[in-house]
């Protein structure tokens, strides 16, 4: 159904955003962002001021396994894993999983648009560190 | 990973060059039974097939250590390939995240498979469905490094072992939906009215868009052998053409 089709869809992300990316051109152009926002909701917006924000973090070990960190409006940081949509979010747990109301949160979102867009921070640690990020994302502590 | 449970499930479509997928891992597959069915034995005999494939090692998680060796398909059981199976038994969910969480810390070959057997006995300690997602995504993110250590040309698949309640609630219809979302191919087992002596299966599997759907009739003797055939086609069923090996669709 939809929701075969909506991971698809935000896993295909360059085919979904790539024309938002390159008709936004900076800040200018608003077709790509009422695109997304069609797509994705008041998400999209949110999304895009992550990114603007240089909130997301690719975080890398020497093993090449990768995670992604976004630095949520809040001040709170979240985990997104790099290869399939999880989000150690509320709004992922709430809207994505238990309600279906969205294919991702803007955290996400946030991610694939800087991927697309190739622009995020980038961080290394070592192996051991990267296990115990991966061991604390599973939820966010209030 | 269907096309590994595909080869497992009918070995005469799987002489001839394989072209395509050979190497490839293909999806992440979820083998979903009832109680009291042959998904272990089924998930044995796909690490047994893709031992023998020359590739990396296979990793096969379980809560607890198999009692005996499952009979498989006839020859396979040999002990070059077994050699190659890594058995490993995370006793809790904790442990199974810890091992998942650090997998990238070992060195060495990448494993070419990675099977899990008994999630729901993992899911049911923590049922609530963030942890659910989280427990999958990280079965996915861990096939998905080691498909990266492996290289191009190769890959890790995954294929989860799930048993279902017979009579669950909205609860588990909605973890059971999650879960689905995570893995794009999946492999139903149903129990068949037995023979005499017989334990039989008939297995589903739906490779996500991917390939035809096919079926499978499973059976297993008493001396714990298992046999393989394909389930009788129904008249107008279109996706039946799974002894050719002319390259139809995989």
């Amino acid at each position: 159904g939809v929701w075969r089709h909506g991971w698809r869809l935000a896993g295909g992300h360059a085919a979904v955003c790539g024309g938002g990316a390159s008709e936004r051109d900076g800040r200018g152009g608003a077709g790509g962002g009422a695109k997304l926002k069609f797509v994705f909701g008041s998400s999209a917006i949110q999304a895009l001021d992550l990114v603007d924000r240089q909130s997301i973090t690719l975080i890398s070990s020497p093993s090449g396994r990768r995670v992604y960190q976004v630095l949520g409006s809040s001040g709170k940081t979240y985990t997104c894993l790099a290869s399939c949509h999880y989000c150690s979010c509320p709004a992922f747990a709430f809207s994505v999983l238990r309600k279906s109301d969205s294919l991702l949160c803007k955290h996400l979102l946030a991610v694939y648009l800087s991927q697309v867009m190739r622009t995020c921070q980038q961080l290394s640690v070592s192996d051991k560190q990267l296990t115990d990020i991966l061991l604390t994302e599973k939820k966010e502590e209030a | 990973m269907a096309e590994v449970l595909r080869r497992v499930l009918s070995p005469s479509s799987a002489a001839g060059p394989e072209e395509e997928n050979t190497a490839e891992a293909g999806p992440p597959l979820l083998l979903l039974c009832g109680p009291g069915s042959g998904k272990t034995a089924l998930l044995f005999a796909a690490a047994l097939e893709t031992a023998g494939e020359g590739r990396g090692p296979v990793l096969f998680l379980t809560r607890r250590p198999l009692q005996s060796l499952p009979r498989g398909t006839g020859a396979a059981l040999d002990h070059l390939r077994l050699q190659k199976i890594r058995f490993q038994y995370p006793r809790s969910t904790r442990e199974l995240l810890h091992l998942l969480c650090s997998a990238h810390e070992a060195r060495g070959p990448a494993p070419s498979l990675l099977l899990l057997d008994g999630l729901e006995e993992y899911l049911a300690e923590d049922p609530g469905l963030q942890e659910a997602a989280y427990l999958a995504a990280l079965l996915l993110d861990t096939a998905d490094h080691f498909s990266h250590r492996v290289g191009p040309g190769g890959g890790c698949g995954l294929i989860v072992a799930l048993q279902t309640q017979e009579e669950g609630d909205s609860g588990d219809a909605l973890q059971l939906s999650v879960l689905q979302r995570y893995f794009p191919a999946q492999c139903w087992l149903q129990p068949d009215a037995p023979g005499p002596g017989q334990h039989r299966l008939r297995a589903s599997l739906e490779p996500g868009g991917l390939g035809p759907r096919a079926e499978w009739c499973v059976a297993f003797r008493p001396d714990g052998e298992m046999t393989v055939t394909p389930w009788p086609a129904q008249a107008g069923d279109p996706s039946s053409d799974k002894g050719s090996s002319s390259g139809g669709q995989r």
